[in-house]
């Protein structure tokens, strides 16, 4: 726009304000206050809310892994369990879902589930007879590895 | 069998504006082999006499989306690409997919609801036994 020849070095105007402007309060549209329509308060606003974007962006992951560890948990104490056997057994005994998988199951398959606290269980009680009933009765059947190779 | 999803390029541009010669040159040389290679495309050229508004292309698809183009100051390769970027492509918007799966039937078992792991006793009403 600025017209920069050495010997007519004339100052000319801004002509596309209008656009530059909104280019960024479009992104301020849903705020909050005079920071949806004021330019000087939209531009700070809108840089922190593009700053805590990025960041959420590895906190997001933390927080729905937190979510899915609550849900899990909420559903295994209806079946008797709690969080920490639950999962404990659940990979002890091969079955090597995550939790995300594993809170879906919770909400949309609730018999799957059930079936899935209830082999942890299992797992559980093998787990105990093996370390204290001390080598007389025979290794439990969920108890065995399968190994792929 | 694949539909091609773009339904119509309509070429839009006035003959003696100075932006336009990219379009210029795109109709009278690679039109016509765009034309014979997208045979389920049709492509309109409506030149626009006198001064109009910037050369554009827009393109209709199948699902009613109308996408412009803007191709002021566009050698015609340029707008050769972008026609088959626009053929190659469907209607849909193009923002963020916030998930890359979608069922209509999430729950095969029947969705939790709180009285699903609950005795059947408080759900179930029984015929009414009257006091002996």
């Amino acid at each position: 726009m600025v017209v920069l020849s050495a010997a007519r070095w004339v100052r000319s105007r801004l002509s596309d304000r209008f656009w530059r402007v909104q280019e960024v309060l479009k992104y301020a549209r849903h705020f909050r206050g005079r920071k949806n329509r004021c330019y000087k308060l939209a531009v700070r606003s809108v840089r922190r809310a593009f700053v805590r974007s990025t960041k959420a962006r590895r906190e997001k992951k933390r927080s729905l892994r937190a979510l899915w560890i609550t849900r899990i948990e909420a559903a295994s104490l209806e079946h008797g369990l709690k969080y920490p056997a639950f999962i404990s057994n659940l990979l002890k005994s091969q079955v090597e879902l995550n939790r995300k998988v594993l809170a879906d199951l919770a909400i949309y398959e609730p018999k799957t589930f059930k079936s899935l606290a209830a082999l942890a269980q299992r797992r559980r009680q093998e787990g105990f007879l093996a370390a204290l009933g001390d080598g007389k009765e025979p290794e439990g059947i969920f108890s065995r590895i399968v190994h792929h190779h | 069998r694949y539909v091609r999803q773009l339904q119509r390029l309509q070429l839009l541009f006035s003959p003696t504006a100075a932006d336009a010669r990219g379009a210029r040159e795109f109709v009278e040389e690679a039109a016509q082999d765009f034309a014979r290679q997208h045979p389920d495309v049709v492509l309109y050229v409506s030149p626009h006499s006198g001064r109009g508004p910037a050369p554009v292309l827009r393109a209709e698809y199948l699902n009613g989306t109308v996408r412009d183009e803007l191709i002021a100051s566009k050698t015609s390769e340029e707008i050769v690409q972008l026609a088959t970027k626009l053929a190659n492509q469907s209607g849909l918007d193009i923002i963020r997919i916030r998930k890359p799966f979608h069922t209509d039937n999430p729950s095969i078992q029947g969705q939790w609801h709180p009285l699903t792991n609950k005795p059947s006793i408080l759900t179930v009403q029984g015929p009414r036994l009257q006091p002996q």
